[in-house]
């Protein structure tokens, strides 16, 4: 879990192009939205698509979008969860 | 076109150190392999937030950012029109985003580069920016394109919709665009300095890119902006027909230009145009070349315009004339007056 979620803080920062931010600044349950780093909706749309590319996971409901895309934390849980045991 | 039109202001990102400062021609150097002039970007970090700024791709940089230097000299906080040309928009943006096509099959596309791949990015980068809600319209006309921004612009004063009108240009160079246009033989193919670039007898120019934007307005401001003609794929005689009755439209004899602006750019199937005009009508006028300046792209004419601005101002001219084209297809005159 704390190397998947290493992983997606960097491949965040990389998505987004977050110059001055390191993974260790990304705190795992601060919210990704409005407070914390920031984001917008776009971003969030950004998000989705390395959700897809990267996990190849689609995320299709945008309600279940909103919880996922909480924070890395949730991300990593909703992830997790769609991986094969 | 009546009534009387005045640029209030303006700004530039060139392959000049034309952002800051007062304005001084500086021949630029190309550093090879590509025939290409870059545009010397300055720091946006002043003018946009960190958090928009890495969203950005270079042109829609540098375009915000000549537009807000723009309004910033020109004390303008909100314009009552934004218009733009770009020849080719957000060439970075548009890539990336057929990149993604490709390699993804149609599929998990990003958004950013969709979203400013469309031409008129950067005017909603401004509108979002100052708040304004007003007015707002971008052309995309080849050589024509920051032409008719200008136009509709000066339309837009002529017909009371607007008193203070911001107008402007922006094109980027990317290594894969150049590659396509060397294709239609728009470069030259030996590495060419842009001193030498009038002698080297050969087809092709160098690339250009940058970004310049005016305010314009009713009221005396630096300079006065009699006016604008364009045409299209003229012979030499329709041509000269045109600056002839453009020129008596304002009053204005060869005689009174005290300087011409021309777009000249050493691509030996076209320049005949420059040569056979300033030969007929301005043997004994002084003449500055802008194309070794700043490159050549489809929307270089506002970089002329923007150094005829300096120029006469610095200069203290009364009456400047820009003359350009693009490829030997649009052709543009813009006189310029002292106020």
């Amino acid at each position: 879990m704390e190397a998947l979620k290493l992983k997606l803080k960097q491949q965040i920062i990389e998505a987004l192009n977050l110059q001055d931010t390191k993974p260790e600044d990304i705190d795992d349950n601060a919210p990704l939205f409005g407070e914390g780093l920031g984001l917008d909706s776009i971003d969030s749309l950004e998000l989705m698509v390395l959700l897809e590319r990267h996990y190849h996971i689609k995320v299709e409901d945008p309600r279940e979008g909103r919880k996922i895309l909480q924070s890395v934390q949730s991300m990593a849980e909703f992830i997790q969860s769609k991986q094969p045991a | 076109m009546k009534g009387k039109y005045y640029i209030q202001g303006s700004a530039a990102i060139s392959p000049q150190e034309s952002f800051f400062g007062s304005f001084t021609p500086q021949m630029p150097v190309v550093e090879g392999p590509l025939n290409r002039l870059r545009a010397k970007e300055p720091d946006y970090s002043g003018f946009i937030t960190p958090n928009n700024l890495r969203r950005m791709s270079r042109v829609l940089k540098m375009g915000l950012v000549a537009a807000l230097k723009c309004l910033q000299n020109s004390d303008i906080a909100i314009p009552d029109a934004i218009v733009t040309g770009t020849g080719r928009g957000s060439l970075q943006d548009t890539e990336r985003f057929l990149h993604n096509i490709r390699d993804y099959a149609e599929t998990a596309l990003n958004p950013t580069p969709f979203i400013q791949s469309t031409y008129n990015s950067v005017n909603g980068l401004i509108a979002l920016q100052q708040k304004c809600t007003r007015y707002n319209n971008t052309f995309v006309h080849r050589g024509f394109s920051f032409e008719h921004a200008l136009l509709d612009g000066m339309m837009q004063l002529a017909e009371g919709r607007a008193d203070v009108a911001l107008v402007g240009a922006f094109d980027e160079m990317t290594d894969e665009h150049f590659y396509i246009k060397s294709r239609l033989g728009m470069w030259k193919t030996a590495l060419t300095q842009p001193a030498d670039l009038f002698t080297s007898g050969t087809t092709g120019t160098l690339s250009g890119e940058g970004a310049a934007f005016f305010t314009i307005g009713t009221t005396p401001g630096i300079a006065r902006l009699d006016g604008i003609r364009m045409v299209y794929k003229p012979s030499r005689q329709e041509l000269h027909a045109a600056l002839e009755s453009f020129l008596a439209q304002h009053r204005v004899a060869v005689t009174d230009i005290d300087l011409l602006i021309s777009g000249q750019n050493g691509d030996t199937r076209y320049d005949q145009f420059y040569q056979q005009l300033t030969r007929q009508f301005f043997p004994q006028t002084a003449v500055q070349y802008f194309k070794p300046l700043c490159g050549e792209y489809e929307t270089a004419g506002a970089f002329a315009l923007w150094m005829a601005v300096q120029t006469l101002q610095a200069q203290g001219l009364q009456h400047v004339l820009v003359y350009n084209h693009f490829f030997g297809e649009q052709h543009t005159f813009f006189l310029l007056s002292a106020v």
